[in-house]
Order: structure tokens, then sequence, then C-alpha cells
């Protein structure tokens, strides 16, 4: 098998997941998506294996890097200005803003320890530090 | 833009018109990532940058050049 036919094997699995999840919604069952995905991560991986060619490189983990960087970022800094914009607006009468904004400034803040963490672990890795 | 060039495109044209394809192979990464150095979009590491010079059976610093 090659790339393009493996490319067009994923779009494929993706339409039919995008279907099977929307139907889900709409049905208003929502364990179905659960193991839709799951069985789409599966066979993926099985196609992917018969792939011959190179599928990933040190290219596409750089750009996957960069990209993971910038959503990180955009994500942090958004979900701190929603969260704090609306705890501040909903303070007083503790309204489903506060609550929403309080959990938009504790996802935030598990994001960054997630990511310090991931920083500690990467930096003693590459430091040559035993 | 990076201060790293390359001579990939001829390299492949003195190796008999050697396909992307099949340097992506030698060299074990995607065509994409050939098509992105040869228009000097993209800095490889050191091991995919040997690896390229090996395929072509020369030194590093006939394939790469830093200015």
């Amino acid at each position: 098998m090659n790339f393009k036919q493996f490319t067009a094997i994923r779009i494929f699995i993706l339409i039919i997941m995008v279907g099977l999840i929307s139907w889900a919604i709409v049905s208003g069952n929502a364990w179905i998506p659960i193991p839709v995905i799951i069985a789409a991560l599966v066979i993926q991986l099985f196609v992917r294996r018969r792939v011959k060619e190179v599928v990933v490189d040190e290219r596409v983990y750089s750009i996957a890097e960069k990209a993971s960087l910038v959503a990180f970022r955009i994500f942090g800094i958004a979900a701190a200005v929603i969260g704090a914009t609306l705890v501040a607006l909903g303070w007083q009468s503790a309204s489903d803003l506060y609550k929403i904004g309080l959990t938009l400034a504790y996802a935030v803040c598990g994001l960054l320890v997630i990511y310090y963490i991931a920083y500690i672990y990467y930096n003693r890795k590459y430091s040559g530090k035993k | 833009m990076p201060r790293i060039s390359n001579q990939i495109r001829r390299l492949r044209f003195d190796h008999g018109e050697m396909t992307q394809e099949e340097l992506a192979q030698r060299a074990g990464c995607t065509r994409q990532t050939i098509i992105a150095l040869e228009q000097g979009k993209y800095v490889p590491s050191i091991e995919l940058a040997f690896k390229i010079a090996q395929a072509f059976g020369v030194s590093l610093e006939e394939v790469f050049q830093y200015e």
C-alpha cells in the first residue's frame, strides 16, 4: 500500500467516524462515540502498518511540535482571559458564568502543570545529568 | 530564512535523475521532506543530513553548505 492509498483510507475512516458521531449526538446516545473512536484508531494503526513508504518523519514531528506550542499558547491565553472575565462577572451571584469561568481557570492551571512536568522531564532527559 | 543551503537537486541530477521518491526511501524520510529541502524551506537534523549524504555516497559538506 502506498501513501496516497493510505491517505484515502484515512479520509474515508474520518468521514465514517464524523457521520457516526453526528448521528450519536442527534439521537442522544452518548456511548456510541467511544467505540467508534477506538475502532477508528485501531483500523488506522492496522492500515498504517501495511504502508511500505515512510509516513511520518522528523519534519512531520517538527510541524506537530510547532502546532502544539501555538495551540497551547492560544488556548492558554484565551481560556485564562475568558475564565477571569467570567469569574469577575459572576463573582457576586455565583451564577453559571462564575462556574464556567472557574472551570476554564482550573483547566488553564491543569494545562500549565502538565506543561511544566513535561518540560522538567525533557529538560532532565536532554541535559546530560544522571 | 535558513542559512543552510544544499545541492540535493544537482546531486539527484548527477545520480541519473534519481527521483525524489527514491531519495526519500534511501534516506528514510517522506517525499514532502525532500521537496521542502530542495526548496530551502526546511533544514534537516544532523542525522537526516548524514543519511542524505550517505544516499548519494558523498560527504556531508558536498550536500549541505553553511553560508
